[in-house]
């Protein structure tokens, strides 16, 4: 098992070196001169050009590449140029709250979308079952951005239940930072109220979000159910006078595991990248906005770092997975040699 | 598709996408104002739904009617290009590197997971910055980004097909191995690569739509459904019907499309089920 | 979804409201600027930690440039020489006082890190020419005379060279440390515990800021400035209470609903920020003065700033905003007059001018407006046989393009903001061919009278004849239509019902917070 999980990060390295390198040399060909956005409104040429040799920006493209593919190496992603703050410290925010958003909508992916799986494969191909299809497919096609909108007028402005934006009321401050995730820090804190305000602010996007997760667990979860429920073994217990509930109640809760931890890695990535949209409707300080932002002000010492970060993330993420894979399922670990 | 007739949400997917297919065809005879697309008559904005504009006009006094209709052959063309664009680079690249196990599998199918950890939508972004941002961008950057799971798909099932028995066989009378790539595994592989490729269509049409949104997707007056939805928000509540109607549109067609897939998949192989993705 | 509703209200019960009974601390939703060093950035969110932490030798009130740190100045007869007297008994935040070397430090640092902020000084001022003349008195002394320097006094920020010397690294002037921290003397204590660039800035009231707090008997003592990203959520999050303003550039059609909700109104003031669309003079078509004369014809201003606008703007005729100086008397808006656009087209294409092809306008895509302006005038301009196509581009994108003649969009939409209020702001680093390289004067406008009478105007510190020189520069650049200058703004800012005392000025956006107070 040690040698199969080192195998397997090792091999996640090079995917890495290239992604540094990939992302380096998209960044740096943005038409956008950093230069010139560094040196602000109302600068005049010369001002833009000794910008541009103080931060290196003259030097060869190659030599910039090596400068930054050593500079990571050690562990330096710099300073963001427009914000003048090392990128690790912005980052090192930002991440926690991306985190505790995709946690909080991959948890109602599972919540939901596993009894929604097992209720169409009890019925399949019956009414329940067609139900089910049309909503999660339907989750699928939803547009994250129009629905937040949406959700913001019905539960915030008219219902007034939820807050609209942000992650903890502003008069509450926010809890010492252990974590960053405020579900956990504020817990840590013994802070309730904070929790409950934090839970709130997070219910909203987390729903927008959780959809497309919601309806792959969901349709996944089914077609494992139905698969299992065709076993021989499966149909020899139904001959014996087990219930399809009973049987499922059994089986599905290792079905979902399996089905739950392949699903997870995938949909990791597809979450970051809704994430994206959903934290700038709700104002939610993650690394999607920190990445749109960056794009916008032609940042790309923040660029790079990001798109380095969530890939070590997915890559981290992935691996465990696959390690998880194993342990349920050896084979897998079998393949791979 | 006998299969596929029985199973009636697959079946109104299908209908989804033909209905669709069939409005963007015929996409300026239907609209009711085709100068829409990218006239402006100040003095009737942001009407609300009337029998002269069934779905009200935008923050130009354009016909939304018009534009949801106008704009479906963006969202087809988008849909379509993107997706066989992505197929051109994923399918021949998961074809060598399922054959064989070598460095050149190896080599491609790290580049694919190169391609697969950056998150797409920040690389799309990037992408579009980088070219100008526009409709041809967004595609390019939208093709650029999804092309790895065709390469997935196909690897995975090339690789299941090359220790078939029909496959030794050909090896042993001879047939070279672009010849039995082609027109052997690829046949045997077209049902999975159909469904990625339905899929990736609705998939595609909500992506573009989020760049639309973040405003590196199609630029205006087009009437891209993306783009009207991001015009339209600083306007709510008081306009709804600006965001909800393109809103929709967008809705209905990725429906269609993941539906008509969602058939497509059980009936092309129940062991598809438990492929990834 | 009702039932949803129903369900998640009863999940959430337990969720306690909101606790603490002391006074809700103000919360500003305005963009906060990349960074906390006001040495480095220098745009319209920096006003707001400019005005509020730091202190320059001059302010502006309203329009009005009053003495600050400064209690007064003298002026040589050449315009070289100017002394700065300070008033005395002003602290930094740390306690200790402020004084003619700690202003010396201020400007070798500014010039050092030589950033936007510098850009109006470095050219007519080298470090070594800033001197203390005794603790309370500043000598600057200028290579050429400068008219508009008194002007642009308010955008330098004193700093306290004692808070920032542990903190330098690697001679950056402590460049690292100061993007999130605070070494002022303002009003405000910037709180750099909980900083988070563009996300939060927590500030606390100085007591001892030197001008007192008489005049505010209910001053505000904690703001939270959380700006929102999202124009529409910025709205809702006012309207619901979650936040005491938005920015200073609501969307008029968001007006009317602001000022009809009970928690909310909006605060209409006259700026100086003019909206115009640029033309590339130095490119065909627009090296055709018929040309630009046929575009000018062919915006629909009146529809633009009435309908689109709601008449929540002023029309502008020229590059100066109406209510600045150096405009000259009886300058008449060009109108939109699709015939006559029509015969300045035709006579462009009898002269060869390529009008056939398609004329790029480049729009910023997060700025609403940009897109709206270039959408109308891309249906006029069909009706004349003009081609348009947008193209969406961020500001960066377009401040890189506008290094060159070449790469300058043909046409481009923007605002040029107040930074100082003279006209050199606007008609002098727009139209004078010295600042072609730079956003402001990327019309690539060429002519030397233009150039010798800005030239002069610069030069002088004469106020009634820079007045006279700039008019007449100003004149001449709408005669030759250079641009399409559309309207002035008007500064719409919702706000809480319970904050008091906003006060505007076209520096700042009425960001100070020393005059405002809250009523419960």
């Amino acid at each position: 098992m040690a040698r199969y999980i080192l195998k397997r990060v090792l091999l996640a390295l090079p995917a890495l070196l290239g992604l540094v390198l990939l992302t380096f040399v998209l960044t740096r060909v943005i038409p956008a001169d950093p230069a010139a956005m560094l040196a602000g409104d109302a600068a005049t040429p010369a001002q833009i050009a000794d910008i541009r040799t103080r931060y290196g920006l003259d030097q060869p493209l190659w030599r910039q590449a090596v400068t930054h593919v050593r500079q990571v190496m050690t562990g330096d992603l710099g300073s963001s140029i427009f914000t003048g703050r090392p990128v690790a410290e912005e980052i090192g925010f930002r991440l926690p709250a991306t985190l505790e958003l995709t946690f909080a909508a991959l948890f109602l992916s599972v919540l939901f979308g596993v009894p929604l799986g097992l209720l169409a494969a009890l019925d399949h191909n019956g009414p329940v079952d067609q139900v089910v299809r049309l909503l999660s497919v339907g989750g699928l096609a939803i547009a994250g951005f129009w629905l937040a909108i949406m959700l913001q007028l019905v539960f915030s402005m008219e219902l007034d239940l939820l807050p609209l934006r942000g992650r903890l009321d502003v008069a509450l401050g926010t809890p010492p930072t252990v974590t960053g995730l405020y579900l956990l820090d504020s817990l840590l804190a013994g802070r309730l109220d904070m929790f409950g305000n934090a839970l709130k602010h997070l219910v909203l996007p987390a729903v927008t979000l959780c959809l497309p997760g919601l309806a792959s667990i969901a349709r996944f979860t089914r077609s494992g159910v139905l698969e299992t429920l065709q076993k021989d073994f499966v149909l020899y217990a139904r001959a014996a006078g087990y219930s399809p509930f009973r049987l499922a109640a059994i089986y599905v809760l290792r079905n979902a595991v399996t089905v739950t931890v392949t699903q997870v890695g995938l949909l990791f990535g597809a979450l970051i990248s809704g994430a994206v949209a959903v934290e700038a409707i709700f104002d939610w300080p993650g690394l999607g906005t920190y990445a749109v932002q960056a794009i916008l002000a032609a940042d790309y010492k923040a660029l790079l770092a990001v798109t380095l970060v969530v890939g070590v993330v997915y890559a981290v993420v992935n691996v465990l997975v696959d390690v998880a894979q194993a342990l349920v399922d050896p084979r897998v670990a079998e393949q791979l040699k | 598709m006998k299969r596929l007739l029985r199973d009636p949400v697959a079946c109104l997917g299908f209908l989804l996408v033909v209905f669709a297919a069939l409005v963007a065809a015929f996409a300026p005879w239907l609209a009711p104002y085709p100068d829409d697309a990218f006239d402006s008559h100040l003095l009737q904005r942001l009407k609300p739904p009337s029998a002269e504009f069934p779905f009200g006009t935008d923050y130009l006094g354009r016909d939304i009617l018009s534009r949801v209709i106008l704009g479906t052959r963006n969202a087809i063309t988008v849909a379509v290009s993107v997706v066989l664009a992505a197929m051109l680079i994923g399918v021949p690249m998961g074809l060598v590197a399922g054959w064989r196990d070598n460095w050149l599998s190896d080599v491609l199918m790290r580049v694919t997971d190169v391609f697969l950890a950056v998150p797409q939508l920040i690389l799309a972004l990037a992408l579009g910055q980088l070219m100008a941002p526009g409709l041809t961008t967004a595609m390019a950057a939208l093709s650029l980004t999804y092309w790895p799971f065709f390469a997935r798909t196909v690897y995975a099932e090339t690789r299941r097909l090359r220790g078939a028995l029909f496959v030794d066989a050909l090896a042993g009378l001879g047939a070279s191995p672009a010849r039995i790539l082609l027109l052997h595994v690829l046949p045997n592989a077209a049902p999975a690569i159909l469904v990625r490729a339905t899929i990736g269509m609705g998939f595609t049409i909500l992506t573009a739509a989020i760049l639309g949104f973040l405003g590196v997707g199609a630029a205006p007056p087009s009437p891209d459904w993306g783009l009207a939805v991001a015009e339209a928000r600083q306007h709510l509540p008081e306009s709804w019907w600006f965001a909800t109607f393109p809103g929709l549109a967008i809705l209905l067609l990725v429906l269609g499309f993941n539906l008509l897939g969602d058939g497509l998949r059980d009936v092309a192989d129940p062991r598809l089920r438990r492929s990834r993705k | 979804m009702r039932l949803f509703a129903a369900l998640l209200a009863a999940l959430l019960l337990f969720a306690t409201p909101p606790a603490g009974a002391q006074p809700r601390p103000l919360v500003w939703g305005d963009t906060l600027p990349a960074t906390l060093d006001m040495h480095v950035v220098f745009d319209v969110p920096s006003q707001f930690v400019l005005l509020n932490a730091y202190d320059g030798l001059y302010r502006y009130q309203g329009n009005d440039l009053v003495p600050w740190l400064a209690e007064s100045h003298t002026v040589s007869a050449d315009g070289l020489t100017w002394e700065f007297k300070l008033r005395p008994g002003v602290k930094f935040h740390d306690g200790s006082a402020l004084t003619a070397a700690d202003v010396v430090y201020s400007f070798h640092r500014l010039l050092a890190l030589n950033r936007a902020p510098a850009a109006a000084f470095s050219p007519v001022l080298k470090p070594e020419n800033v001197t203390a003349v005794d603790a309370h008195t500043v000598r600057f002394v200028l290579n050429q005379a400068y008219g508009p320097f008194l002007a642009a006094m308010p955008i330098v920020a004193v700093v306290n060279p004692r808070a920032i010397a542990p903190h330098v690294k690697n001679n950056d002037w402590g460049a690292e440390w100061m993007a999130a921290n605070d070494a002022g003397s303002g009003a405000y204590v910037l709180n750099p515990a909980n900083y988070q660039a563009r996300v939060s800035l927590d500030m606390a009231r100085f007591p001892d800021h030197f001008m007192g707090w008489g005049h505010n008997r209910n001053p505000i003592n904690e703001v939270r400035s959380r700006p929102v990203m999202e124009t529409s959520t910025r709205v809702l999050s006012l309207m619901r209470g979650e936040l005491d303003s938005t920015d200073s550039y609501l969307p008029t059609d968001q007006v009317e609903r602001v000022n009809r909700n009970a928690r909310t109104r909006v605060a209409q003031d006259q700026s100086m920020r003019v909206f115009l669309l640029r033309m590339n003079n130095r490119k065909a078509p627009f090296d055709n003065r018929d040309v630009r004369l046929c575009f000018a014809h062919a915006f629909n201003y009146e529809g633009f700033n009435e309908i689109i606008l709601k008449g929540l703007v002023v029309r502008n005729g020229g590059p100066n905003p109406n209510n600045l100086w150096g405009n000259p008397p009886g300058l008449e808006p060009y109108k939109y007059d699709l015939a006559l656009a029509r015969q300045h087209c035709d006579r462009a294409r009898a002269a060869g001018a390529p009008l056939g092809r398609e004329i790029e306008v480049h729009v910023q895509t997060e700025l609403e407006q940009t897109v709206q302006a270039a959408q109308m005038f891309q249906a006029d301009l069909r009706k004349v046989g003009v081609n348009l196509k947008i193209v969406p581009n961020t500001f960066a994108g377009i401040v890189t393009a506008t290094q060159q003649a070449t790469t300058t969009p043909d046409m481009w939409v923007h605002w040029v903001s107040a930074y100082f209020i003279d006209p050199e702001n606007w008609v002098g680093q727009m139209y004078d061919s010295r600042f072609h390289g730079t956003w402001k004067a990327s019309s690539w406008y060429s002519n030397p009278e233009v150039d010798s009478l800005l030239t002069r105007a610069r030069t002088s510190v004469v106020q009634a004849e820079r007045q006279e020189l700039y008019a007449a520069a100003t004149r001449i650049v709408v005669r030759d239509s250079v641009d399409i200058w559309v309207y002035n703004t008007v500064n719409l800012r919702g706000l809480s019902r319970r904050v008091q005392g906003y006060s505007f000025s076209p520096v700042g956006s009425g960001g100070e917070l020393r005059l405002m107070s809250l009523s419960e």
